[in-house]
């Protein structure tokens, strides 16, 4: 896998199981996700599809799997078992760039 | 507790919020909102914790709590930016209503990503074909159905044109 790649889990196979996930595992919630999205609308009649939200609550998923996977990568790299701000501090600029 | 956070304000915070306007001057409002986006932020670092916990188990690392609360911290800035980029590609498109294409428009820039939120965007139009097909079974009679096999496949066709 290349370094800048983003690590995604595999796919599940056959019928969509996110709605379910949600329920079961951690991740981030639909309504969490509209509000927060809510929150920076400049227009108040913008609103966001279920099917969007669903979409938008892996990608934030995503998002914070990758910064804590790359940030204990940069600390194991350091051969430390702690990961500290610092080593978020470092992966930031590419994650950011990434996204 | 999950999800406490989520459902928190909504109709009663809501009319609360007209009920201030309506009365007092805009420091009022302004608490509100901040608030508002208090308990946001707490929701997510909530779940934050639970991702960096999974991944601290995966890799066999720890997290520091400054760690945490700092994903947490530039998670949420990060979906400012990602507000505002659906609401301007929605609009672009003529539309108030932000959908999957606006997401995988946002998810561009890398490849392996825009994959993964594509595939997502596939199985959720799968799922959504299949709840018609079983809603269309229970209120008709099966009467010469063909299979679901082929009934999906055709209209997995017609559902790209419309998916845009």
């Amino acid at each position: 896998m290349m370094p800048r790649a983003i690590v995604v889990p595999p796919l599940p196979r056959g019928r969509c199981r996110m709605e379910k996930r949600e329920e079961s595992a951690s991740g981030f919630r639909k309504e969490t996700v509209n509000k927060i999205l809510q929150l920076h609308f400049k227009d108040d009649k913008t609103r966001v599809s279920s099917d969007a939200l669903l979409l938008m609550a892996e990608m934030l998923n995503v998002f914070v799997r990758e910064a804590s996977a790359r940030g204990a990568r940069q600390a194991q790299a350091e051969d430390l078992d702690r990961v500290d701000i610092e080593h978020v501090e470092k992966v930031l600029p590419q994650l950011l760039l990434d996204f | 507790p999950r999800g406490r956070w989520a459902g928190d304000s909504g109709s009663a915070g809501r009319g609360r919020e007209q009920a201030a306007r309506a009365m007092e001057p805009e420091g009022e409002q302004e608490r509100e909102r901040l608030l508002h986006s208090q308990r946001l932020k707490a929701a997510v670092h909530y779940t934050v914790g639970c991702l960096c916990q999974e991944v601290a188990e995966d890799k066999g690392i720890q997290f520091s709590k400054q760690t945490i609360a700092a994903i947490s911290e530039i998670t949420f800035r990060q979906c400012e930016v990602f507000a505002k980029d659906l609401e301007m590609f929605a609009r672009h498109g003529k539309r108030t209503v932000i959908n999957s294409e606006d997401v995988k428009l946002l998810a561009r820039r890398s490849n392996s990503l825009l994959r993964y939120i594509t595939q997502k965007s596939e199985e959720l139009a799968l799922n959504n074909l299949e709840q018609k097909e079983r809603k269309k079974k229970k209120s008709s009679t099966a009467k010469g159905k063909r299979t679901s096999d082929e009934q999906v496949e055709v209209m997995a066709e017609s559902e790209d044109s419309n998916m845009a």
